[in-house]
């Protein structure tokens, strides 16, 4: 029992990175029809602008976070947009993809050409420290992560639903027009996104990189890991990335402990090919129907 | 006194051919002026022309005295003048209340108070009288997308009025509705004209709407005006008869 429970805390606090990054993912999906598969690599790279800030800047270790955090929404964020969806989103959405695929692989060379192809140490946020709880190992990091994810997913869910702003962004979502007659600054909203989105995956870079070491090839299972969440949960909404992202967590976690650690990396897939089979809307989503 | 709305001269052109063709009209505060007309006589285009959705290829279009051609139409918004539209133009997730706010909301403030300001803007009280105005108390917390088609004209048609707007132009307001919602439409909006001081232009193929709405009913035919009167007498000009039925 109190081994399930170190295993389902854990595999909990992975998912909720999943979740923090799928959570990004769907939201510029949702209102600029961008299918972001650059975004594992938007996880890697903050980590290194925290490294580069400490190293090159010697600025102390939450002002490198701090430095972090700004570039990656400047970076990932607005110039992400500006630079690269805004001029191929009007050749569509598959140029688009492509896109992305080649931005992926620009930063994950450019990681190893400019900083290094080795695993680096990153220093955690809080002291790495086993607790117990009912017999079950819990360490601060889990703790912290899932914390630092709840206020996270909670703040993002508030300004979504409880503010102007929030209806804006869903107005501009659902019906672009319409928004924009009824006076929505649609750009501006969009931008918004790209904005939180930068926001999401430098906290989910940080987050992680103490436990997995900063290493350029680490966008490649967030990316599918994120990706996976948003279609298991809904691709069309942000509880649906949450809770994929979480299931995703624990589903590895628990798979990997009772049934299989060789075949670790195919529950995921199992947990995909199901969904897309049974329910193809994801758990939480809502169909979606389209005009041809 | 200027009018509400003026049109003056004003044609749009798709490469050769001429959907609106030199229209000239004015409409006064408080009139409900229908406009009708056979499919494809360029009504559409000319309502987009005066909304700012389309720039006139000529012409000029007028709100109380002003120059309006080809501003945007969240400008036009903001300066009183608001539309339905033909094709249902709603907000499907979110709620009959919030897509009510969402439509007057953005008339105010800054991206601070968008962000820090009252989340309903002060205006779940305008929504609530709004809703219950057309009748929809009861789905105020429904998913708009949930509603049946003559719910989403109705609240299409509320959320046109939301901001307050002098000037409404409504897009074929009756079609796809069943009568006993349409009976109940038409006198929403009557009630609008007469307390509120709305003045209407109303695009639509329903005769009977457009004969027992309107005060003054223009006749749109190839882009051109064909007829301009009080309801009776356009009904009888036997060039809108012509118009109608001789092709």
């Amino acid at each position: 029992m109190s081994a399930f429970l170190q295993l389902l805390i854990s595999g909990l606090a992975t998912g909720a990175i999943y979740a923090i990054v799928a959570v990004g993912f769907t939201l510029i999906w949702q209102t600029s029809q961008t299918i972001n598969f650059a975004q594992g690599e938007f996880v890697m790279i903050p980590a290194f602008f925290v490294l580069a800030a400490m190293k090159l800047g010697g600025l102390p270790f939450w002002a490198a976070c701090l430095v972090g955090l700004a570039v990656s929404v400047f970076v990932l964020g607005v110039m992400f947009k500006q630079a690269i969806v805004d001029p191929m989103l009007k050749h569509g959405v598959l140029p688009l993809v492509i896109s992305t695929i080649a931005l992926s692989l620009l930063l994950k060379e450019s990681a190893k050409e400019f900083y290094s192809s080795q695993a680096q140490p990153f220093p955690s946020l809080v002291p790495s420290v086993d607790l117990n709880l009912f017999g079950a190992v819990i360490s601060t990091q889990s703790l912290l992560v899932l914390g630092v994810a709840f206020v996270t997913v909670g703040g993002l869910n508030l300004l979504l639903n409880r503010t102007r702003f929030g209806r804006a962004m869903q107005a501009t979502a659902q019906n672009r027009s319409v928004a924009r007659i009824l006076g929505v600054p649609v750009e501006r909203m969009v931008l918004a996104t790209f904005v939180i989105n930068g926001l999401l995956v430098a906290i989910a870079s940080i987050l992680i990189s103490p436990i997995y070491l900063v290493k350029f090839t680490n966008g490649e299972t967030l990316g599918l890991a994120a990706f996976i969440a948003a279609i298991v949960g809904g691709f069309n909404q942000v509880r649906g990335a949450i809770v994929g992202g979480l299931v995703l967590g624990v589903v590895d976690n628990l798979s990997a402990a009772y049934i299989s650690a060789q075949y670790r990396g195919a529950f995921p897939l199992f947990l995909l090919i199901a969904v897309i089979l049974l329910k193809p809307e994801g758990l939480v989503g809502r169909r979606e129907e389209r005009t041809v | 006194m200027s009018h509400v709305l003026e049109v003056r001269n004003v044609a749009k052109r798709f490469g050769g051919v001429t959907a609106v063709d030199d229209v000239s009209f004015c409409v006064d505060e408080g009139e409900i002026l229908g406009i009708i007309g056979p499919n494809g006589s360029g009504k559409s285009t000319l309502f987009n022309c005066v909304l700012g959705q389309l720039r006139p290829t000529s012409g000029e279009v007028l709100v109380d005295g002003r120059s309006v051609t080809g501003m945007r139409p969240c400008d036009l918004n903001r300066l009183g003048v608001s539309r339905t539209f033909q094709l249902l133009q709603v907000f499907p997730q979110l709620s009959v209340r919030d897509n009510l706010i969402l439509a007057a909301q953005e008339h105010q403030g800054t991206m601070l108070s968008r962000l820090f300001g009252r989340p309903d803007a002060g205006l779940t009280a305008d929504a609530e009288q709004m809703i219950s105005f057309f009748g929809m108390s009861h789905l105020a917390g429904e998913m708009a997308g949930g509603l049946s088609y003559g719910q989403q004209k109705l609240l299409d048609a509320a959320m046109a009025f939301m901001a307050g707007p002098r000037l409404v132009l409504l897009d074929e307001p009756a079609g796809g509705v069943n009568l006993t919602m349409l009976g109940h439409l038409k006198e929403r909006l009557k009630t609008l004209n007469s307390e509120r001081k709305a003045t209407f232009v109303v695009i639509e193929h329903n005769m009977e709407f457009v004969m027992s709405l309107c005060t003054r009913v223009l006749v749109l035919a190839e882009g051109k005006i064909l007829a301009e009167g009080k309801p009776a007498e356009v009904r009888s000009n036997p060039k809108v008869i012509e118009a109608y039925l001789g092709h």
